[in-house]
């Protein structure tokens, strides 16, 4: 009689995809206090979204000019705009995981008190991190075609890229905001991989600058073939079904199955770690 | 909603006394230590755990509303959390039929930075409002809270009065099919507690199912149709609300344990034992009558002089505290010869208009122990409507017929 419910995935998942759809209101409104607390009482109001990636591309452009140097190859003003492209959806991946994180922590006393789909604390802090980066698309946008570059069809590959990091930003962030309930050390590693994870995926430099060896392996990095492919589509206009053999040796620097790689990793991820979150949610007020 | 209704079905709950594994570096020890010895099997208490909540069941059907006392630590919360689904049973059901409003830290979503207006949808959503719902409500909730020139000043500098009366405000406005209250009942001023206790007064006879936890016996009292005694976790007590505040707030330890409402609930060591306690004019008078208790009791030995074989006791429910306390020593009065007794012993109640618990005691004057009591019995006094406070002073007020001539 008191045994517990059996669960299965897909009637867990069923009851996720529910939860979200009572919780609009909810999620829209934590959205909106995450987004508003940001800005009240800010000096800079909504220049702050473009603070963080326009930081990115002046350490990027440090790092090509001593490239260049040591290359013996002049600085383009296509390298800038690489950079630019890939430090948008770079400061969304880093800004998400980094307010998805604590979201559960921050909001302890709501967690103990009073009940409601737990899921659309990070999500909220995912979305709020979307207007930022809306934002910073925009100002990229403007910017682009002074640096030489121009629409082309192309730019069709942009919201499918998009979509991608945003599931793979979605799932590390409800993963590693119930791990940081559970253990608070979660938080310092999440630091640590905010602070360095830039020299592990190619937003300052490209894929192909690692060479025949090491390129393959900085594309593991799920983050990777999505950045690379958001350059190659918008700076590069080039289709991402077709491979880019690079010089010298004629290496092939992207393959479609990256794409493919990183899809599974976003879908994939963000289905475990729905499931994950999920199944922990009723042990949060306890371990709180 | 007809079928609205919340059952606890042999619900059990258990803890952990201590830490838990907080960070990774004691998770994996304690992994390995388990992975090594065979642990306990699931139901059972591994060591440090405890049951917060043992074996408790209820139902809760459309008219009725349950209220829930104790001490503290005796499962009170835990029980309310796990209504809300905050948490979820260690064995057992919890089910609850029909959309859940709780009053329960009512503005525990507020965020400080944002206006009284944005923390209102904010919270009603928290609380499962559709925003729209919100909106339409809202003139409504904020001319309740009653804070209408401050709505547009972010709650960081509200006073928590003001952060309560709002939090309460939006609370009060859902249109639940079952409601859940915790300690909500004391928010705000006078004014306020009587305004938010007349609307879940209100939402409670609306006929919907109603879950009260709450240390202000006298609202019990009020506002409940039956009630549970929780005492470490283990349900001592049911029945109607008055007899089980009755049993909640006798002193003696030992009553608790079984029949405590029962008659002649003696302590073993004194020569008295009361047999009971019973108001004849009934348990409703209103403020400044008479009333008559009458206490039968047997005498078992020999009186010390050091002992009042007989003592009335009178109990506010409101604080808890003894507000009169007379007995036979004080009085000059003697015990009659014989084996038992009965006294009627006339009080009047120049109370302030609440319930009161009275009981008859008999107390050691050089210990001041406690050597017997009788059941206690439940007195209201109504509202006279001739003067607000905590006595009745009987004020008669004249006029001198010189200020009158020297006035015309």
């Amino acid at each position: 009689m008191a045994q517990p419910r059996q669960r299965s995935m897909r009637s867990d998942l069923a009851e996720i995809i529910a939860d979200f759809g009572r919780s609009r209101d909810l999620l829209t409104q934590l959205t909106l206090r995450d987004i508003r607390v940001r800005y009240k009482q800010a000096a800079f109001g909504f220049a702050w979204a473009l603070v963080i990636p326009v930081t990115i591309v002046l350490a990027g452009l440090a790092v090509r000019v001593a490239i260049s140097y040591a290359s013996g190859h002049a600085l383009e003003t296509q390298q800038l705009a690489r950079m630019a492209v890939k430090s948008i959806p770079w400061a969304f991946f880093v800004g998400c995981i980094g307010s998805a994180t604590p979201s559960l922590v921050g909001n302890i006393t709501l967690v103990t008190k009073i009940y409601f789909p737990r899921e659309v604390l990070p999500i909220a802090a995912c979305l709020a991190q979307t207007f930022d980066t809306a934002i910073g698309i925009v100002a990229v946008a403007l910017v682009l075609p002074f640096l030489g570059v121009h629409a082309s069809v192309q730019l069709l590959w942009v919201p499918v890229l998009l979509v991608l990091l945003w599931a793979l930003a979605a799932a590390a962030g409800l993963f590693l905001s119930c791990a940081n309930l559970f253990f608070r050390d979660v938080k310092y590693m999440v630091q640590v991989f905010l602070s360095f994870g830039i020299f592990f995926t190619p937003v300052l430099v490209d894929a192909p600058m690692f060479g025949p060896r090491f390129a393959g392996i900085i594309m593991l990095n799920p983050v990777s073939p999505i950045l690379e492919g958001l350059r190659l589509a918008v700076v590069d206009q080039h289709n991402l079904l077709e491979p880019v053999f690079s010089q010298p040796g004629n290496w092939i620097s992207w393959h479609p199955w990256y794409l493919v790689y990183s899809a599974i990793w976003a879908i994939g991820g963000l289905l475990l770690a729905a499931l994950f979150f999920h199944r922990s949610e009723r042990r949060f007020a306890l371990y709180v | 909603m007809t079928g609205a209704r919340i059952a606890f079905d042999h619900v059990w709950m258990k803890f952990h006394r201590g830490e838990m594994h907080d960070s990774l570096r004691d998770l994996l020890p304690a992994l390995a230590r388990k992975a090594l010895q065979r642990g306990p099997a699931a139901a059972d208490l591994a060591e440090g755990d405890f049951w917060a909540v043992r074996d408790l069941s209820f139902e809760v059907l459309p008219g009725q509303v349950l209220g829930i006392i104790g001490a503290n630590g005796s499962g009170k919360s835990t029980t309310l959390r796990i209504l809300t689904k905050i948490l979820e049973p260690t064995r057992g059901r919890c089910t609850i039929n029909g959309r859940v409003g709780a009053l329960i830290e009512v503005s525990a979503g507020f965020h400080g930075d944002l206006t009284g207006r944005e923390n209102v949808f904010l919270q009603g959503a928290i609380m499962g409002l559709r925003s729209r719902d919100i909106a339409r409500k809202f003139d409504e909730i904020v001319e309740f809270s009653g804070i209408e020139a401050f709505i547009d000043t972010p709650v960081k500098r509200y006073s928590s009065g003001m952060n309560a009366r709002l939090g309460f405000s939006i609370a009060a406005h859902m249109d639940p099919d079952v409601l859940i209250i915790d300690e909500v009942l004391a928010v705000g001023d006078y004014l306020f507690q009587e305004r938010a206790f007349g609307r879940i007064s209100d939402l409670a006879e609306s006929g919907i199912p109603v879950v009260v936890v709450s240390h202000q016996l006298d609202r019990i009292s009020q506002l409940c149709t039956d009630a549970i005694l929780l005492e470490r976790g283990v349900p001592t007590f049911r029945g109607a609300p008055d007899d089980c505040i009755a049993a909640y707030v006798q002193p003696s330890p030992e009553a608790a344990g079984e029949g405590a409402a029962g008659a002649g609930a003696a302590e073993a060591s004194g020569p008295i034992a009361f047999r009971s306690a019973v108001i004849l004019d009934g348990a409703d008078i209103r403020s400044g009558d008479w009333c008559t208790v009458r206490v039968e009791g047997v005498v078992h030995g020999h009186v010390a002089p050091t002992i009042d074989p007989l003592l009335i006791r009178v109990r506010s429910l409101t604080t808890g505290k003894v507000v009169f306390v007379s007995g036979l020593r004080q009085l000059g009065l003697e015990l009659p010869q014989g084996r038992g007794f009965v006294a009627n012993v006339q009080l009047q109640a120049n109370l302030a208009p609440g319930s009161y618990l009275i009981e008859a005691a008999s107390l050691d004057t050089l210990t001041r122990q406690n050597l017997a009591h009788s059941p206690a019995t439940m007195l209201r006094v109504t509202d006279p409507g001739t003067f607000r406070g905590t006595a009745q002073l009987n004020a008669r007020i004249e006029f001198e017929p010189a200020i009158r001539e020297r006035a015309g």
